[in-house]
């Protein structure tokens, strides 16, 4: 294999403090900004009245007690068994029992459940707007700009992404345009923002995509409009009822004793 | 690995678990930026490049080990928590030995490489 020659550009020097700093001081800016926006716009979680509180937490004392059995004495576990799934069967935690056996109602119509959904819409917006607002900013003045090269090699799939805007045709596919390097800012900022904004900051995108992905479905499975808490009671009254109880104080003594040498 | 059982019987806290496991992510990415610097300032490029990423990284991971880790977990003193501790366990203060040894390679990776294209391209290209 030939060695092609290497290729150099020359460029102004002036691309770097016209291009390349204002680029990244705007999505440091940004990641900044949307950061405090994430704040500002969290809304408290909503007071929920006794009967629906009491539903909830019910339910989470249920699944406590079950993944904690084995702290518990068998007695002590028996107990709390015994009067888990007879409250759970009869209904005596529900916030309506009369409800009980009907549909759940349409998770649409509920007013207090679109409360969630807009909590959810306004992270996604202060997301969205930003990245489309820079990715525009930057089309409209710095597109067809070669500023910079890339340590690494890249195959020639890569032309067309990094060198968005710039139409020639044997450019070495490292030479990268404004876009690529935005790009790159969007993918490795998060390190930076790490030591402006403390390590769990809402900062960068790509983090809070992914975040956001993981949250998501398991609270919208728990509590989320849509769900019956009945069936969920019984469904937990059975798991309590299958666990083969055995406690972590069973045969201490003996492990007491191997620990002893002497 | 420990079972379902010794995990009960000597638990882990998973809140300081986690925020072991921050405190280790945000030295990782900090000495990735970092290391990203060195790199573009050195002008290394392609595979000799990340191989300086490579090398660096795990000797974080080692360094972080032996003055942090290490000194608590390998001692015979520490007791039972934890399962002793051989050489290189780190099963007392994270839960999985293979993430503590490998999980800084791919969260610093990006920080990396925007540093280290970005002296690249300011010092040498």
């Amino acid at each position: 294999m030939t060695q092609l020659p290497v290729q150099t550009i020359h460029r102004d020097p002036q691309l770097l403090y016209w291009i390349l700093f204002p680029i990244t001081l705007v999505m440091i800016l940004t990641g900044v900004l949307r950061h405090y926006a994430t704040i500002l716009m969290a809304t408290a979680p909503k007071k929920l009245d006794q009967k629906t509180l009491r539903e909830q937490r019910s339910l989470l004392h249920g699944i406590a007690v079950r993944s904690n059995f084995h702290t518990l004495s068998k007695p002590s576990f028996v107990a709390r068994r015994e009067a888990l799934t007879a409250a759970y069967e009869s209904g005596a935690y529900l916030k309506a029992p009369e409800n009980r056996g009907q549909a759940p109602p349409n998770p649409m119509s509920d007013p207090s459940s679109m409360e969630g959904m807009m909590g959810m819409m306004k992270g996604q917006m202060a997301m969205i707007i930003p990245n489309t607002l820079i990715m525009s900013w930057i089309n409209a003045f710095f597109s067809g700009y070669v500023i910079m090269k890339l340590p690494f090699p890249l195959t020639i799939k890569f032309k067309s992404m990094l060198q968005a805007g710039v139409a020639t045709r044997d450019m070495d596919p490292r030479w990268m345009s404004s876009i690529s390097w935005y790009f790159l800012c969007y993918f490795g900022l998060q390190s930076v923002f790490n030591f402006l904004l403390g390590s769990d900051n809402c900062a960068a995108a790509s983090q809070m995509a992914a975040q956001m992905g993981q949250m998501g479905p398991q609270q919208a499975q728990m509590f989320g409009p849509g769900t019956d808490p009945d069936k969920q009671f019984l469904a937990e009254a059975e798991n309590l009822a299958v666990i083969e109880h055995y406690s972590v104080l069973d045969e201490v003594e003996q492990r007491l004793l191997e620990g002893i040498k002497v | 690995m420990l079972s379902e059982r010794d995990l009960q019987l000597s638990p882990l806290v998973p809140e300081s678990i986690q925020h072991n496991s921050r405190s280790l992510y945000n030295l990782q990415s900090l000495t990735a930026s970092l290391f990203g610097v060195a790199a573009g300032i050195l002008g290394l490029e392609s595979y000799s490049g990340f191989l300086f990423y490579l090398a660096f990284t795990l000797l974080t991971s080692v360094l972080f080990y032996a003055v942090r880790v290490a000194p608590s977990s390998a001692s015979p003193s520490s007791g039972k928590a934890g399962s002793g501790g051989g050489l290189l366990d780190t099963s007392r203060y994270f839960r999985t030995t293979l993430e503590f040894w490998t999980g800084g390679v791919l969260s610093g990776l990006a920080g990396y490489i925007l540093t280290w294209t970005l002296f690249f391209g300011i010092v040498r290209a």
